[in-house]
């Protein structure tokens, strides 16, 4: 069953001088219920546009959009009642306490006290909120606000759960509780929506991403189809004492995407994890390997490595 | 209906946090009749005169206490439009499984209960200290009008604060008109005794209307006829109020 469908999505600002801003441009995907969904893009893509449109809050300038079956136009209300909604600007009640948030959640979304008290425990748990469940938010720091306001989408159960960037902010251990949470809620049937910069975390949690830029989508399809458009690419920073002439050479042998040399430090650019790991333990044989860094291609450079590659097309 | 009782469940939540807040919220109308109310009593110890009759400054005024506690309430409860914008839960609740007029309806529900229990004080005071003659037979007509005063002025200043983002801009707005209205209307001085044009003015003032109604409902003063299209003209207002302020919210994100 199709849980959520976006068709031609197009949504327009008005600017301040009269014109128009196309803040999403001819949008299309669909998610199956029980999947989760990565909508990925640079600043400023229009992921939150989407958002903000699948769950209400912005009409559409054009386009369709269904949640559970029902228009999001014609049927906002009905759209609301199947979802709830993590948005990226935080929103928590600053000056009631943790529980009375969750109190205020559970009610707007027909629970009784009972219910949300038996379901607090969960939520509490998964995010650590034990210790300040009697605290006003006012008082807690930016990371926990947001673990607030998070959890609250494990007290009820509606079909369809959006994320918009629902990690921003949490420290490692919390995200990592994040991640285990929402692949959870997917398990037992729900389906989720999600936005994230990186494209890490949307390789380990979604089963399908749509990458989108300047509101329109330049790659999509489930993460395998994504993987085979050999996006990932893996940077290496390798500080030496000092550089012997043979090792240039022995490192152009794994074929790297990119290898510039600048005194004592190298920078190798390659597409495979084990690349990567194999050039850094030839870099230990030396035993002049004094600094070492490995880190994964940013969103950004997907998107100039996905340019180039659609203007090599049209050059062709 | 649930979904308005929600609203009004939270309302009373964040109400409940700041006590201070609460007090000023049902003493305010009180000190109003208390220490302006008196001290003009005394200055204009003959009264005021009302379609020829005489009545006290205290009687009069009781009324203008009323309807400017409303307007009071309906400010309060739309400014914190602004603080639940600040904290970004504001345009969560739009996302919640309810009408954009629920919401606007459990609002205007809960400054109504509040309402009620700063009405039942400053008609006490009234009473009591002040020896005001009240028509305690009319008074379940005057808690509707109570009601429908904070309604009307609710539902229209939730219109300028759904429009405006700036907090400032909407207080100085606000403030204003607030000032604006209070002097144009029959709050402090009854429309027989101002110039021709004020008075005209004044008759063309939602503020007037409910005073008026309020003053025949607890004094008896004012003609049924007049009473009658001014309760009109007031239930119009709200009614078109409300519906501008459904269409501002849903513009509102
Ligand atoms: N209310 C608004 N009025 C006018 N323009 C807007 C509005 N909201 C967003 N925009 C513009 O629309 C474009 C898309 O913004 P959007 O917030 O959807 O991006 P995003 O992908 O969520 O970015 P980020 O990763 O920074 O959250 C941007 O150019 C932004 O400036
Ligand atoms: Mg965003």
């Amino acid at each position: 069953m199709i849980a959520v469908s976006v068709q031609n999505l197009v949504k327009e600002y008005p600017r301040p001088d009269g014109t128009t801003l196309r803040a999403v441009d001819d949008i299309s995907f669909s998610v199956e219920q029980g999947r989760i969904f990565g909508l990925l893009g640079p600043n400023g893509a229009g992921k939150s546009t989407t958002i903000k449109v699948l769950t209400t809050l912005l009409p559409p300038t054009a386009g369709t959009v269904l949640v559970n079956g029902f228009d999001a136009v014609a049927q906002p209300l009905q759209v609301r009642n199947s979802l709830c909604v993590v948005l990226q600007e935080n929103a928590v009640e600053m000056f009631l306490t943790v529980r009375h948030n969750f109190l205020t959640f559970g009610r707007f979304h027909g629970l009784s006290s009972a219910a949300i008290e038996r379901r607090m425990g969960r939520a509490v748990e998964l995010f650590g909120l034990h210790e300040v469940l009697h605290q006003k938010p006012i008082d807690l720091s930016g990371g926990v606000k947001r673990r607030v306001q998070v959890a609250k989408m494990f007290l009820v159960d509606k079909p369809v759960v959006i994320l918009d960037e629902a990690t921003t902010g949490m420290d490692t251990f919390n995200k990592r509780a994040t991640v285990n949470a929402i692949r959870e809620e997917a398990r037992s049937g729900r389906t989720i929506i999600l936005t994230t910069h990186m494209l890490e975390e949307a390789e380990e949690l979604c089963d399908s991403i749509a990458i989108i830029n300047h509101g329109r989508i330049v790659a999509g399809g489930t993460m395998d189809d994504v993987k085979k458009m050999g996006l990932q690419m893996f940077y290496l920073t390798l500080k030496f004492n000092e550089i012997g002439k043979e090792l240039q050479e022995l490192v152009q042998k794994f074929a790297p995407v990119k290898l510039d040399i600048v005194d004592n430090e190298v920078n190798v650019t390659v597409r495979e994890h084990h690349t990567a790991l194999d050039i850094l333990s030839l870099a230990r044989s030396t035993g002049a390997l004094k600094h070492f860094e490995i880190t994964t291609a940013s969103l950004e450079d997907v998107f100039v490595e996905l340019i180039d590659r659609k203007r090599a097309a049209e050059g062709r | 209906m649930r979904n308005v009782l929600a609203v009004v469940y939270r309302d009373a939540l964040i109400r409940l946090t700041s006590l201070t807040w609460l007090f000023f919220d049902m003493a305010v109308p009180l000190l109003y009749l208390l220490m302006f109310g008196v001290g003009f009593n005394k200055a204009v110890g003959m009264g005021v005169t009302m379609g020829g009759a005489a009545v006290s400054y205290n009687d009069f005024f009781l009324a203008g206490v009323l309807s400017m506690s409303c307007f009071g309430s309906a400010i309060n409860q739309s400014y914190g439009f602004f603080v639940d914008r600040d904290n970004g839960i504001f345009y969560e609740f739009l996302t919640y499984p309810m009408t954009r007029g629920e919401f606007l309806l459990g609002k205007m529900l809960f400054q109504c209960i509040m309402a009620l229990a700063q009405t039942a004080l400053t008609l006490t005071a009234a009473v009591l200290l002040l020896d005001i003659p009240v028509n305690l037979t009319l008074l379940p007509l005057t808690v509707l009008a109570v009601m429908a005063g904070i309604a009307g002025w609710f539902f229209a200043l939730s219109i300028v604060a759904f429009r405006v983002r700036r907090n400032d801009t909407f207080n100085t707005l606000i403030n204003v008109a607030y000032f604006v209205l209070m002097f144009i209307s029959s709050m402090f001085y009854p429309l027989d005794a101002v110039p021709l044009w004020l008075k005209y003015l004044s008759y063309a003032n939602p503020l007037t209307w409910h005073t008026d109604v309020l003053r025949y409902l607890t004094v008896g003063a004012g003609s049924l006829p007049v009473i009658a299209l001014e309760s009109a003209g007031f239930l119009l207002f709200l009614v078109i109020s409300f519906l501008f302020a459904q269409q501002a919210l849903k513009k509102a994100a």
